[in-house]
């Protein structure tokens, strides 16, 4: 009787979700975050259902499984847009952005009801090295350091630390491809020495990002410049509230989430920039670490090679562009701060030219190359870039190291444009909760 | 009986703390291994985690020491101050200009900074 | 006799802690809501609805834990927390324990919160909670100070180390006017001691929730229980220490002891949701540069105000 009382009031809690992204599976969550009834989760262990966002390549099955496998029970897996692994063909998928959050809902109220079994373990139940019985005690352990006590050994001094050089031990992990404080699909071999990152070796590159569509047609016809500016304005308000949510700003995240999903050619950020400002966002969490060398920005190119000082925007040889007025905005720095100014700076920007684009209905001129919102795009798409995070972050404490991610956009271009979210506001969904 | 006040309240909320773990864990089956696995979003660590960890802001606590060591005095310091008067004053201000001029040394040569 | 000196004490206490504990989950609710956050259901059943699940959940483990270290700290922090608000005067008559030295009890409460924030995240073996422990400690480590120096500057008028005393000495105007540097600092320590808000280090987005990445269900419940637990008491002592705990007019005391813990949590938890967390090395350099140097000049204010 208690038992079924307290499993009734559990089915009413907000759905704990953590997500583990495929390709182009993160739009759907920008969504989710505006939800109500849905709480978007840290770590697997604050979960009870894992959503598969998009497809995730053959490549990552294992590390999918480890991670399915890490949920605690009773829990359960939800695919969107994504094929379930072999094991869990009969698991629940869902393709339809609308029956998502609902689709949510009712499997945490199976799952609590107990209408619905968690879902299986997929590997098999062995420690990552046998242990019972061996070594001096029984529990895997030779000598000072040797063995695998409990299934995996202890950790070694194996590098020279590079600030104090006092030597202690470093930890080395892989990180990822579903660690959600990285970019989705980013893989890396990190050492650690305390919460120093002492090496940082990238395996798997991010997924690359799907842009609007009107960025790839812009390279086949002129196009409304309105619509290519808000294009781009979108996309960087997404990537602000992705790093404000990171540093635990979850309302103004969810600002400039509303902002991107309403965006119009009258719409301001300048409030949101004031927000910004008097929180200490700029002095406290921002603050100026992960320099980028001019080589390095021009790799990277776009937001990042302007807040380093380059000058480089395809826009400005654009004649309907160069008509609108249009310079460069440029930062000083590099670092982690200056690519944030330089991220409002340029949707403030974008907002205006879209503004006076569509009263005097400019058509972009150039149809050779175009300025995306991850850089330039002439001859080749922006490819990935994150390599360039094996000379960055070195020497970064763990917290400077994820803001500085954050503030670069570093994933290469996909070849595919953005599916266009169906055109059901974002109002209707919350009123429809209300 | 102030302190057994005390110690009942400190050991009833003890008691339940650890209670309501207890209970929920005494009828549930040991996690699989991969499930104990640390969540690295996918990936493996190499090692365990504990490690001759480089606690990285060392200087910093040494400082704390000296402040420690003050504060043992300044508790009897508070309670007779007001009827020493200007004495007070002066001592725990000398006391406190020195460890001021203590922190401004330490500002200067990077004590809070990550080493 | 044994009703009134034991069985009162302890059942206001642990009342206090359950139903605070609750208000906090609420009031934190009401706060996200009113900032934009979107509306589910309502904010009073939100802490219950979600502490049911956890109650339902399965209590993870990791490889090779320090079973004993990580099932205790949770429990710890939560009996520190009722320890603390114990020394908190509701009125003249009602103190739960008048000990003449709750301001150094409170004081040891803070320090050893440290110690058990740091096991909880040791204790666990695995990577992310074990940076949140140590990224912690250097927190506890800067505001334990700033701590101290506040409630010695509270201490002096009353020239006592007892809570009641504390009170009794603001009879003619309140703390947060005489030292006005006092309760900002000691909220700046609130904050720290409960890492919430800015100075959430220890259970933290970018370690995927720091010390309590690894647990589930059960032992996650009462780590946030204990989290909002020991909010519950501070807000109680700052209350006693800085807004004149019982002295109020027209209502009985308790009820004013009510009040304003119940203002001082709403400050806390919206400055919570309003700030972003501060990196950990510009958080000491802060700590120790900006914020003791002004509980040094909050000290001599104090000093000063109490001699003339």
């Amino acid at each position: 009787m208690a038992v079924s009382w307290l499993s009734r009031l559990a089915a009413r809690a907000r759905v704990p979700v953590f997500p583990a992204l495929g390709m182009h599976g993160d739009t759907i969550l920008h969504r989710l975050a505006l939800t109500p009834g849905i709480e978007l989760v840290d770590s697997p262990r604050h979960a009870s259902i894992l959503l598969v966002a998009g497809g995730v390549p053959p490549d990552l099955h294992e590390a999918l499984r480890r991670l399915h496998d890490q949920l605690p029970a009773p829990f359960a897996t939800l695919w969107y847009r994504s094929a379930p692994l072999s094991e869990l063909a009969g698991d629940l998928r869902v393709d339809d952005p609308e029956a998502l959050p609902e689709a949510l809902k009712r499997l945490h109220r199976e799952l609590m009801s107990g209408r619905r079994d968690s879902s299986p373990r997929l590997l098999p139940d062995e420690p990552p090295n046998p242990w019972e019985g061996l070594g001096d005690d029984g529990h895997g352990g030779e000598g000072m350091m040797g063995g695998v006590p409990y299934g995996r050994p202890m950790a070694m001094n194996m590098h020279d630390d590079i600030r104090d050089g006092l030597t202690l031990d470093s930890l080395t992990v892989t990180l990822g491809p579903f660690l959600p404080v990285l970019p989705p699909g980013l893989g890396a071999k990190v050492t650690l020495q305390g919460d120093l990152v002492q090496s940082w070796v990238t395996q798997l590159a991010p997924y690359p990002i799907a842009l609007e569509n009107v960025f790839h047609e812009a390279l086949q016809r002129p196009v409304p410049i309105a619509e290519l500016e808000l294009a781009r304005a979108r996309h960087h308000l997404q990537r602000l509230a992705f790093s404000l949510r990171l540093s635990g700003l979850e309302h103004l995240a969810l600002v400039a989430l509303r902002l991107s999903r309403g965006l119009n050619v009258e719409s301001r950020v300048g409030r949101l920039h004031r927000w910004l400002t008097r929180c200490g966002f700029f002095r406290l969490t921002a603050a100026g670490r992960g320099r980028l060398e001019a080589g390095q920005a021009r790799r990277v190119g776009g937001i990042a090679a302007r807040a380093a000082g380059l000058e480089e925007d395809l826009r400005s040889r654009d004649a309907a562009y160069r008509r609108l007025g249009f310079t460069p905005i440029v930062q000083r720095g590099g670092d982690t701060n200056a690519r944030w100014r330089q991220t409002l700076a340029e949707i403030d920007h974008s907002l205006q030219l879209a503004c006076r684009a569509e009263q005097e209905d400019l058509y972009s001129e150039m149809t050779e190359a175009v300025e995306t919102p991850r850089g330039p795009w002439d001859d080749y798409r922006p490819e990935d870039a994150s390599d360039i995070l094996e000379d960055l972050l070195p020497g970064l404490e763990w917290d400077e190291a994820l803001t500085t991610i954050a503030s670069l956009d570093l994933a290469g271009v996909s070849e595919w444009p953005l599916e266009p979210l169906s055109e059901t506001s974002l109002k209707d969904d919350e009123e429809r909760q209300a | 009986m102030e302190l057994l006040t005390l110690l009942i309240v400190l050991l009833v909320a003890l008691g339940a703390g650890l209670g309501v773990q207890w209970l929920a864990m005494c009828h549930q089956t040991m996690p699989t291994y991969p499930q104990r696995a640390p969540f690295l979003g996918g990936g493996l660590p190499e090692t365990h985690a504990w490690n001759r960890y480089h606690v990285r802001y060392y200087p910093m606590t040494l400082l704390l020491i000296a402040f420690e060591m003050e504060m043992m005095f300044m508790y009897p310091w508070a309670v007779v101050y007001v009827e020493q008067g200007m004495k007070a004053v002066m001592e725990m201000g000398m006391f406190l200009a020195i460890l001021s001029v203590g922190i401004v040394y330490g500002w200067r040569e990077g004590v809070f900074k990550w080493q | 006799m044994i009703v009134s000196e034991l069985l009162l004490p302890v059942f206001v206490v642990l009342a206090t802690l359950a139903v605070g504990a609750y208000l906090v989950g609420v009031i934190d609710g009401a706060i996200g809501a009113a900032l934009g956050a979107p509306r589910g259901q309502s904010a009073w059943l939100a802490p219950l609805t979600q502490g049911a699940w956890l109650l339902t959940q399965q209590a993870n483990t990791t490889e090779a834990p320090d079973w004993r270290a990580w099932r205790l700290a949770p429990a710890l922090y939560l009996a520190l927390a009722a320890t603390g608000l114990a020394v908190v005067p509701w009125s003249p008559t009602l103190i739960p324990t008048d000990l003449t030295t709750s301001v150094v009890l409170w004081g040891s409460v803070e320090a050893l919160a440290t110690v058990v924030i740091f096991l909880h995240g040791w204790s666990a073996n695995t990577l992310l909670a074990l940076i949140g422990a140590y990224r912690y400690v250097a927190l506890g480590l800067s505001y334990i100070l700033i701590s101290m120096f506040v409630l010695i500057g509270v201490a002096l008028p009353a020239e006592s180390l007892q809570f009641s005393q504390v009170v009794a000495s603001q009879a003619e105007m309140w703390n947060v006017i005489r030292q006005p540097l006092g309760l900002p600092l000691f909220l700046i320590v609130g904050l720290g001691m409960t890492f919430w808000g800015p100075f959430n280090l220890a259970d933290s987005r970018d370690l995927a929730g720091g010390t309590a990445s690894a647990v589930s269900g059960p032992p996650r419940l009462v780590w946030n229980l204990a989290r909002a637990a020991m909010l519950v008491a501070f807000s109680g002592v700052a209350a006693s220490a800085f807004l004149g705990g019982w002295l109020g007019p027209w209502l009985p005391g308790p009820l004013w002891m009510v009040i304003k813990m119940l203002v001082v949590l709403a400050v806390l938890l919206l400055i919570g949701r309003l700030v972003p967390r501060v990196q950990p090395e510009r958080c000491v350099t802060l700590m120790w540069v900006v914020l003791l140097p002004l509980s040094f000049i909050d000290l001599i204010w104090a000093g000063m105000e109490a001699l003339l």
